[in-house]
């Protein structure tokens, strides 16, 4: 009777271990599995840093949620290459292709140098923000200043486009500030960071504004107001925008 | 944000390591130990003296792990090369798992904590962030968990003399602390655990009492109240307003200008008040604040508000970069001062947010 319990103590114990042991190697797989996936998520964060702003991969992978959308007085920057569509005709691809992708770093590093961020590459155009990730009381003379600089970075651009005997770039730049609506925008498939609303499209007016007042940086009376008195500026004759009932004054930025 | 302090690049030093026998032999005394950024900001007195006043202080109405966990995470939060390599490498040292550091880091979520435990990285991260930026609803938050007054206050000051550590050894680019790292690594610092634990649980000795009544602290210092860390910060205010090297204003200036980045009204106004009884006008300051730039500030004070800016939200490579460009700007004496005002307007600024 005695050897009988025990042999049945001695088996059940034998099975408690047998299913810790299985328990454990379990766990073991799992915590594995969990560092495996922890390492691909960084991964994939950093990867993700090259289509969004690094504070909008972290929102959205922290929190496993769609970013909240807002509405944030925004200052929205618009610049596009002038007669660029005329170049690529008569210049080989690889090298407009080159050109194009040695300008947008050299505008993304001066944007981004004064608190703004690139939210888009539209063709040969960019779409930037100055408080739209975070607030910024100074937004208006950030965007101004990173024009500045923009416009420094593009002269030096076009010093190295002529030592490799490519033709020069010229730009035309439209600021604007105001309200607009924030957050991810797009379908399942493809979403991206940025903003939508009357002061966007009012900045893409103004950049192309540009061509009519022959300035190659464009203020509206928003930005003028919020500026102090570093900045030089010409106040031009009110122009017909589309989609506006009054004529926009603007501003031309001398330095 | 960086889940391994090795992935933090750092520039060059942007001071040098000053020896100065007497005050390391002080350190010694105080901390059983020099850690290597008190030789860098040595040649400041009123500094130096804070930076081992905060170090040393004791977080007693808290958990000891709170205060472990605090540190860690408030460095990984701003990207200090130095504190984030300091905390991990004295946690595993005091006998933390490296799952749960890694956990912690990665996602507290997952980590064995209590809900408290949660709560309390949560609020370390939210206010070292500060993007949004909390308010007293987050210290309510907090109490509605269980935690007293008390301990509410002791949390939001120990995050904001993290915060203010991190700026120091950040903006002043110091390398990190290799011979401590390398022990929490190896084989030796496994073996002597416990004698390394226990070296680093021993209470520093004391420096001084402050001896301040109550009714000497201002507003912000008072939210402290009924902590040794009221009377600490007030000294440490008081300490850094006092220092020549850079004028009272441009030092009013520079808090200011960082209570706006942070959106803290009532710090800004607090300025306003200082600034308006040495005679600036509420115009000239809006002015200053609004264009970061003052006319009665000469030409070693004028880049200090656009820098003291973006030490609020900082990429580390960026500020640092932005740091030796002030070195040059304003010599090495104003710029360790700088470092040091902006440091502690950063904290004080992100503690008084919970007042609002």
């Amino acid at each position: 009777m005695t050897t009988a319990l025990s042999i049945a103590l001695a088996l059940l114990a034998a099975g408690l271990a047998v299913l810790l042991l299985r328990a454990r190697a379990r766990n073991r797989g799992m915590e594995s599995l969990l560092a495996d996936r922890a390492e691909r998520l960084e991964r994939l964060e950093t990867e993700f840093g090259r289509f969004a702003p690094s504070a909008v991969v972290e929102q959205i992978t922290g929190t496993m949620e769609r970013m909240a959308s807002g509405r944030r007085c925004v200052t929205v920057m618009f610049a596009d290459l002038r007669e660029f569509t005329r170049l690529c005709e008569s210049t080989d691809p690889a090298q407009t292709v080159s050109m194009l992708n040695g300008y947008f770093e050299c505008m993304t590093r001066a944007i981004v140098a004064h608190h703004g961020h690139v939210t888009q590459f539209i063709g040969d155009g960019l779409l930037a923000l100055f408080g739209a990730l975070e607030p910024n009381p100074w937004q208006a003379q950030d965007a101004v200043s990173a024009a500045l600089a923009m416009r420094a970075a593009l002269a030096d651009y076009n010093l190295q486009l002529a030592a490799r005997k490519l033709p020069e770039l010229r730009f035309g730049i439209g600021i604007h500030r105001g309200d607009v609506i924030v957050g991810l925008m797009g379908n399942q498939d493809l979403s991206t960071f940025t903003v939508v609303g009357d002061t966007v499209n009012t900045a893409a007016r103004v950049e192309q504004l540009t061509r009519v007042h022959g300035a190659d940086v464009l203020i509206t009376e928003a930005v003028r107001e919020k500026l102090d008195s570093r900045f030089r500026l010409t106040e031009l004759p009110p122009a017909p925008v589309k989609g506006k009932e009054q004529p926009v004054v603007t501003y031309a930025v001398e330095d | 944000m960086f889940t391994n302090p090795s992935d933090i690049v750092i520039t060059e030093p942007i001071l040098p390591i000053v020896p100065d026998a007497a005050w390391e032999a002080e350190v010694k005394r105080v901390m059983g130990m020099v850690p290597l950024y008190m030789r860098r900001i040595a040649p400041s007195p009123w500094l130096r003296g804070v930076c081992m006043d905060w170090t040393t202080y004791q977080f007693d109405a808290l958990p000891r792990r709170l205060a472990d966990i605090g540190f860690l995470v408030t460095s990984q939060e701003n990207s200090c090369r130095y504190c984030y390599g300091v905390a991990r490498a004295s946690m595993r040292l005091l006998g933390y798992s490296e799952q749960l550091i890694t956990r912690i880091e990665r996602e507290a979520q997952l980590a064995e904590l209590d809900p408290g435990e949660r709560a309390f990285i949560a609020f370390c991260r939210n206010l070292a962030r500060s993007n949004p930026r909390p308010s007293r609803a987050a210290r309510e938050e907090l109490m509605a968990l269980g935690f007293s007054p008390l301990e509410v206050a002791e949390m939001a000051f120990m995050i904001a003399s993290y915060c203010f550590g991190n700026r120091i050894t950040t903006l002043l680019a110091c390398p990190p602390e290799a011979a401590l790292e390398g022990l929490a690594k190896g084989w030796l610092g496994k073996l002597l655990r416990p004698l390394i634990a226990n070296q680093l649980r021993r209470r520093p000795l004391p420096r001084k009492e402050s001896g301040r009544s109550a009714a000497t602290l201002s507003p912000i210092a008072r939210a402290l109240e009924g902590l040794p860390a009221a009377a600490l910060l007030q000294d440490t205010l008081d300490a850094a307003f006092a220092s020549p090297l850079i004028s009272a204003r441009a030092k009013a200036l520079m808090f200011g200008v960082i209570a706006r980045t942070l959106d803290c009204r009532f710090c800004e106004n607090d300025m306003i008040e200082r600034l308006a009884q040495s005679g600036m006008s509420n115009a000239a300051v809006q002015a200053s604040l609004a264009s970061l730039s003052d006319p009665d500030l000469g030409p070693a004070e004028a880049p200090l508000l656009a820098w003291a800016r973006d030490t609020v939200r900082y990429h580390t490579l960026d500020i640092q970069q932005r740091t030796h460009a002030l070195l040059h700007q304003i010599g090495a004496e104003r710029t360790l001062e700088a470092v040091g005002v902006a440091a502690l307007a950063n904290a004080t600024v992100r503690l008084a947010m919970l007042l609002e």
